[in-house]
């Protein structure tokens, strides 16, 4: 082997080794630049958005409405006293069952004896008042008719020229006394006669205050409350017992007024008492009130349980109602998450083999499980974007997946 | 003629790839330092941007409703709305508190938002999973980064939560996740007092011999109850129409009713002048130290690098080796450790920067300045370890 | 005549050779008066006590310093007359100056073909001529099945050998070796003194060598003695080595 040939194959091999440590650095160095572009390319804001896209499918809602309530009687009777006073006492405790018309308690009477009999003396007198004036009638009768007889007796002789026209004149004189003397008795009983009306009266009038001094039942139910114990003094009008009818209660549940649209009685509701979550129990609404909360912005309804309960639930106690409205026609639903608003105007992404556009959209009902009807701008079968990893733009590149990434279910 | 940096490097690869990320690390954590200064400033701005909202209209004379607290009453709305050029007005509370989730809590801003639906101001724009909140009471939606899934039950003061969707980057500008619930649950979560309070307020009252009077039967009990209202929020979020100037449109609102209104514009001064500044400046001060010392570390390490090959350098300069050669050589050398440097610490942070509490933004525009940087100071290291090698005597590689 | 007179004009001349360190007071005359002349192929010894200016002239030699005065001509060119009348110094010594160390001083990070033939590369050779050439130099030593490895895988002999065969790379008219065995022993030593001359002999270059190692000193012909700046030169007693 000449020289030459050999020195060219110590190149060739030469060569090679360096190769060899070239190509080592350079299985190092490429990964590293491939990651680098990677990196630079597929985060940050130069990377395409994940998107997960679903179809608009025509399907019926069934909408409901939900609001939140607290339990109440839909009679609460607050049973007081018409006078001020003092509470004697009060013959029923809280949990206790009472009947209509059964006493519950008794106020102080305080004076009010004592004026019922002073009342009935009164009675007495002006009885005896018109006794005597009665008799007196007698009295002025009889004098009367003698002086109308002595009166018809001088007359009789004066045409006998018996006796001077004076004496009878005086006699018809004393005749007319004895008229006036009559009618004046005759006005003495019937001014007595009043009198005994007017004290019999104001008698029947103490009595009546007197029973109202006792407190009772107007109607079955149950003690609720009983809010005065005996010896305190109590205003008009202050309750001292309350009294609820248990079979009657119902919920009284406040819907916010921006999405009751449907709201109406004999609606099929469900109720979830706040002490017995596990427990939903079935009722409707029994009506509207006429009346909204204007501060509080919300509609009340009165929500009745389709059956009472064994135990019956506590007053005040909160409830969640959620009201069934009528299932809605078929239309194009999409999920409320897809729902933005753009420029002002609300819309979904609609996504079209990876160009994204801004769709305008009508809504319609939503459920409560969010899902929400396409009245206008979407048909069936379209993908439109339900989820997005960042705020998305018309221009933004997306990349449809199955999951966002990152968000563990 | 062979490049004797190439050569050099793949002599001692090992060494240079291990000095490369070493740097790279250091690198990575000066990205990560201005990423975080980023992240913070737009914490501000994404949630000035996910308000949805134009304008903000705050109680008077505050600078809420983020760097300040500010109340409303609950129903001014109404007349904002009427106001020309609005076309949405919603009520909105905030309230940075802990929220429990079974055995831990976490700390969030709750926000109370009307339960108008997507697309008002207010609620969150997009959402990762899940639906939006549709019944007026005790439904949640939670950004990811509380950890929350779908279906758990939070509690907030007395009431429990269902999270029912999920959001992303939904976040205060402190970096706090937001957990958005209705907006009458949340007045009652941030003005309602909790029961012990209220019980003893109720004693108090009852105590106060004006309020409980015998003579007027169901006043105390009136009174109660109007303390136990919460007709308060902390803000209104106004849009309004497309195309006019937000500025036109707050100022009638300042005017006739006599509250403040900040812009957009306004809010992100408030927001980053005022909220971050002092957290930001405190980042800013970091990073301008990390930088320096990074460059100070890039240029001694090229430096070593040089003198350490200072025997061979004088026996190439010897033997006839240009001056420009051998600079050429030192050059490469360092931009080579510096362009590895760069590559490592850019992947690295990318890689880290999800790991960390809040949020770090890595900007295509602060990695290009990175890299320029970077390049740079390799530069000026190595114009001083070639200044060194010039002087470097050849007469050294013979004896003395 | 002509001929006779380029052969001799060829190699290396030094006359009157000067070099003075500081001034005033302080100056140091290292060299006072060097006259030097080696042939083509001739290997000449340089031997001188520390401080006798050795070294000085050697920088001199190696166109490292530039001394104060006297003449230097290499290979029919004067290069120095009171100043350098070369313009690039670097080139020079690329080209024409081979130089040769106590220790080989091998580029650590090129392979031992590559710190060969870095010489040709630097004076312009296309990368695969430089290497044939340095392979052809490297089989000359008997260092060649080495050609591929890094001089860390050679021993100290092959080491120094290689950096002969680099000092040979661009075919200078002189070879410059300071102390090239001082660390070697008289067998190894006798080695380099060996192919030194075969060097010198095969491709006309006039060697110098620096050197205090008995063992090799009594093999030269001629040798310069150097003592407080001046040389004189004396026969060597050019003992046989083959």
């Amino acid at each position: 082997m000449s020289l030459r040939t050999a020195l060219l194959d110590r190149i060739r091999a030469l060569h090679g080794s360096m190769s060899a440590r070239s190509l080592a650095l350079i299985g190092i160095l490429l990964p590293l630049l491939f990651l680098f572009l990677y990196v630079a390319v597929r985060s940050g804001p130069l990377a395409p958005v994940s998107v997960v896209a679903a179809s608009v499918e025509t399907q019926s809602l069934e909408p409901a409405l939900f609001g939140v309530g607290t339990v109440e009687a839909r009679y609460t009777y607050r049973i007081g006293p018409t006078f001020a006073g003092r509470v004697q006492r009060v013959d029923v405790q809280v949990g206790d069952f009472v009947k209509a018309g059964q006493v519950l308690g008794e106020m102080d009477p305080v004076d009010l004896d004592d004026r019922i009999r002073a009342q009935q003396a009164a009675i007495r007198r002006a009885e005896a008042s018109a006794l005597a004036a009665e008799a007196q009638i007698k009295d002025a009768e009889a004098r009367r008719t003698y002086a109308a007889a002595q009166a018809r007796r001088y007359e009789e002789l004066l045409k006998a020229h018996t006796v001077s026209k004076e004496a009878v004149e005086g006699k018809q004189q004393e005749y007319q006394i004895a008229e006036a003397g009559l009618s004046l008795v005759r006005a003495n009983l019937a001014a007595a006669r009043q009198e005994l009306a007017r004290v019999r009266s104001e008698y029947d009038v103490l009595r009546r205050q007197r029973a109202n001094l006792q407190l009772v039942a107007p109607a079955d139910g149950l003690v609720a409350s009983r809010r005065v114990d005996p010896g305190a003094t109590v205003v008009a009008g202050e309750a001292v017992v309350e009294v609820i009818d248990p079979a009657s209660l119902w919920i009284n549940v406040r819907f916010d007024q921006l999405r009751s649209a449907g709201l109406r009685a004999g609606l099929p509701a469900t109720v979830v008492l706040r002490s017995r979550p596990e427990a939903p129990l079935s009722a409707r609404v029994l009506r509207l009130e006429p009346v909204a909360d204007a501060v509080t912005e919300e509609l009340l309804a009165k929500i009745v349980l389709d059956e009472s309960l064994a135990s019956t639930p506590a007053i005040g106690e909160l409830a969640e109602v959620t009201v069934q409205l009528p299932p809605t026609a078929p239309t194009p639903v999409i999920s409320d998450a897809s729902v933005q608003r753009v420029g002002g105007r609300l819309g979904v992404w609609l996504v079209e083999a990876s160009d994204l556009e801004f769709r305008p959209v009508k809504l319609g009902v939503a459920s409560l499980d969010g899902r929400v009807q396409i009245i206008e701008g979407l048909t069936n079968g379209q993908q439109v974007v339900v989820y997005s990893e960042r705020a998305l733009r018309p221009r933004s590149r997306i990349k449809l997946v199955e999951r966002m990434p990152g968000v563990s279910l | 003629m062979i490049s004797l940096a190439g050569r050099d490097i793949l002599h001692a690869w090992g060494k240079f790839m291990f000095t490369g990320v070493g740097l790279g690390l250091l690198i990575g954590v000066t990205l990560t330092m201005a990423g975080v200064y980023r992240g913070m400033v737009d914490d501000a701005r994404v949630l000035l941007d996910n308000s949805g909202a134009d304008l903000w209209v705050v109680q008077r004379e505050t600078l809420g409703p983020y760097a300040e607290s500010s109340s409303l009453n609950d129903d001014v709305w109404r007349s904002i709305r009427g106001m020309p050029g609005v076309t949405r007005a919603a009520n909105v509370t905030y309230l940075t508190m802990q929220v429990r989730q079974g055995e831990r809590d976490v700390r969030a801003m709750v926000v109370g938002v009307a339960p108008g639906g997507p697309g008002e101001p207010g609620q969150p724009g997009f959402l990762v999973a899940g639906r939006h909140i549709t019944r007026s009471h005790y439904e949640a939606v939670a950004d990811v980064s509380t950890g929350f899934r779908i279906g758990d039950r939070l509690r907030i003061r007395r009431n429990y939560y269902t999270v029912v969707g999920l959001t992303r980057r939904m976040v205060s500008s402190n970096g706090d996740p937001m957990v958005f619930i209705p907006l009458k649950d949340a007045q009652e979560a941030q003005f309602l007092k909790d029961n012990d309070a209220i019980i003893e307020q109720r004693a108090r009252t009852a105590q106060n011999p004006r309020l409980n009077r015998s003579g007027v039967p169901g006043l105390l009990d009136a009174v109660i109850e109007s303390q136990g209202t919460n007709p308060y929020v902390n803000a209104v979020l106004v849009q309004i129409r497309p195309g006019l100037d937000p500025e036109e449109v707050a100022e009638p609102i300042r005017r006739w009713m006599r509250l403040t209104v900040y812009t957009r514009a306004q809010m992100e001064t408030i927001l980053v002048g005022k909220l971050i500044a002092t957290s930001a400046k405190q980042i800013g001060m970091f990073l301008v130290i990390l930088a320096v010392v990074s460059a100070a570390i890039v240029a001694f390490i090229i430096y070593t690098l040089t003198m350490g090959k200072i025997r061979e350098i004088a026996v190439l300069k010897l033997i006839g080796t240009k001056n420009r050669r051998i600079a050429a050589m030192i050059l490469q050398q360092a931009i080579a450790l510096g362009v590895i440097g760069f590559v490592v610490g850019k992947i690295a942070a990318t890689f880290w920067a999800p790991f960390f509490p809040k949020y770090v933004l890595l900007m295509p525009g602060d990695s290009v300045s990175g890299f320029i940087a970077v390049l740079v100071i390799c530069v000026l290291a190595s114009v001083l370890a070639i200044r060194a090698a010039l002087r470097i005597d050849p007469a050294e590689a013979i004896g003395g | 005549m002509d001929s006779a007179r380029s052969v001799l004009r060829r190699g290396i001349h030094i006359e009157g050779l000067r070099k003075r360190y500081g001034e005033g007071d302080t100056a140091v005359d290292a060299l006072k008066h060097v006259d030097m002349q080696v042939a083509p192929g001739e290997v000449v010894g340089l031997i001188g006590p520390s401080g006798s200016g050795k070294s000085t002239l050697l920088k001199c030699l190696g166109a490292v310093i530039e001394p104060s005065g006297g003449r230097m001509t290499l290979d029919d060119q004067v290069i120095y007359e009171d100043g350098w009348k070369i313009p690039d110094l670097r080139a020079l010594r690329r080209d024409k100056i081979g130089f040769v160390f106590q220790a080989p001083y091998l580029i650590p990070f090129l392979d031992v073909t590559d710190n060969v033939a870095l010489l040709p590369m630097l004076a312009g050779r296309p990368n695969g001529q430089a290497r044939e050439r340095a392979l052809e130099l490297l089989n000359a030593l008997d260092v060649a099945h080495r050609a591929g490895g890094m001089p860390s895988q050679l021993s100290g002999g092959e080491q120094q050998r290689v950096s002969i065969a680099r000092a040979l790379a661009n075919r200078p008219p002189v070879i410059l070796a300071d102390e090239p065995t001082a660390p070697l022993d008289s067998e190894r030593a006798l080695t380099v003194v060996r192919i030194l001359n075969r060097m010198a002999r095969q491709y006309e270059t006039a060697v110098i060598v620096v050197t205090h190692d008995e063992k090799i000193i009594p093999t030269f012909k001629r040798i310069y003695h150097i003592r407080d700046g001046r040389t004189h030169e004396q026969a060597g007693e050019a003992r046989p080595i083959e």
